[in-house]
């Protein structure tokens, strides 16, 4: 597990070793820790807007000694899933752009208000709690659920936006969004999440449509 | 009490008796909590000149990082709450790199504040090199000259002045989108900048 103190040390190792400066956007645990809601993560989750970028990273976190892993190990045969690195108890999960079944959205980007510059060239941008518990349904693993759970019961949750961003990722393509967040909430009444009455109804009346 | 549940309840500037108020526990329970909570290092603690203890609870102790809005808060006697979460870590930025940001932020009261930088910032090569990276060159030379009104402020050097000075082909452009001057008329015509401050504005730096 990495602490709060211990992810910021070596984000800053990371940033010191980049050639350029980079965007990456934190999804899962780590932007969960920026915001309060955990105080400690198995992984490093980070969303990259192009390849490019995504590369440049990895040479950073290579040159640090972390070791390439394979990602069926953790996520199956899904589509979509990360490049992996690993040292020890601490691993990179780096995505660009499409996050298993869900594509990181531009309105996503847009309500990632929080800026953390780790020295002069990493500039992490912190996913807001909406769009966590909507990558949580995308990653789905055990603790997947338990993150989310956590968001929803710590923080006023708008529906509204969770559900207009599974639409919106139905016009991007991702025909099974709002039949993966239904089933994804539906797991989440199971272990405590405090979810509104009205909000499975709504999803269920949308893929009726679908 | 779970720690995360302290922290929505407590997050803030608080006191003894409000902690005892807003958790309804005893004295003794609330230095409890508040030790528990400062050793994970969410609470800053200051003294009031009449000797009272104030606690600054928030996640952003926990984080540290420096943000622009510290920066500015600490060299401005106008004082702002941070809108936006942009913490920096690993380097402290410059107040050049303050100046330009809070240009770019576009806000009123953050630029309001910022202009105290001025009196602070040496290095004229960073900033003009900053302001061309942003294309706001024009803003930072039109602010300068218009702090230069209503405090002592450091010189600018004539480079820096030669180089952004508007040219004849340059169109007017705003700092703050929609908002011009009536009192600055002739610091707008030379730098072809619109100003959002009028003298009633800066009244709280005399």
């Amino acid at each position: 597990m990495i602490t709060i103190d211990q992810q910021q040390k070596l984000l800053s190792n990371v940033a010191r070793r980049l050639t350029r400066k980079i965007t990456v956007y934190a999804i899962g645990g780590t932007a969960m820790m920026f915001l309060g809601f955990k105080d400690a993560t198995l992984d490093i989750d980070l969303v990259f807007e192009n390849g490019k970028d995504r590369a440049v990273f990895k040479e950073a976190v290579k040159s640090l000694g972390y070791l390439e892993m394979d990602a069926i190990t953790v996520y199956g045969a899904k589509r979509n899933t990360p490049e992996m690195f690993k040292l020890n108890d601490e691993r990179f999960d780096l995505f660009v752009v499409e996050v298993i079944d869900f594509i990181f959205s531009d309105d996503m980007r847009k309500r990632s208000e929080q800026i953390h510059q780790f020295e002069e060239n990493l500039i992490l941008k912190i996913a807001n709690p909406h769009d966590i518990i909507l990558m949580k349904c995308a990653t789905e693993r055990v603790k997947d659920k338990d993150d989310a759970r956590q968001i929803i019961n710590n923080y006023t949750i708008n529906w509204d936006i969770i559900i207009n961003e599974a639409i919106n990722q139905i016009k991007l393509g991702r025909a099974k969004a709002i039949w993966y967040l239904a089933g994804f909430i539906i797991d989440l009444k199971k272990i405590g999440g405090k979810i509104p009455l009205d909000v499975l109804p709504k999803l269920y009346q949308l893929l009726e449509k679908q | 009490m779970k720690k995360n549940e302290l922290l929505q309840k407590l997050a803030g500037i608080q006191t003894l008796e409000s902690v005892m108020d807003i958790l309804k526990v005893d004295k003794k329970m609330a230095i409890y909590y508040l030790c528990r909570i400062r050793k994970e290092g969410y609470v800053k603690t200051r003294r009031q000149s009449n000797n009272r203890r104030v606690y600054n609870i928030s996640l952003d102790n926990k984080l540290g990082g420096k943000s622009y809005y510290d920066i500015i808060n600490h060299c401005s006697p106008i004082k702002i709450a941070t809108p936006v979460v942009h913490r920096i870590y690993g380097k402290g930025p410059s107040l050049e790199e303050t100046l330009i940001y809070a240009i770019k932020t576009k806000s009123l009261r953050t630029i309001l504040a910022s202009l105290a930088l001025f009196k602070k910032i040496s290095n004229w090569v960073e900033l003009y090199n900053l302001a061309k990276e942003n294309h706001i060159e024009r803003q930072a030379g039109a602010l300068y000259d218009l702090a230069r009104q209503i405090m002592r402020v450091r010189r600018m050097t004539n480079r820096f002045r030669r180089s952004a000075l508007s040219k004849r082909e340059y169109k007017f452009e705003y700092v703050v989108p929609g908002l011009k001057s009536r009192d600055f008329e002739d610091i707008e015509k030379i730098w072809k900048i619109y100003l959002p401050f009028n003298k009633n504005d800066l009244e709280e730096y005399k």
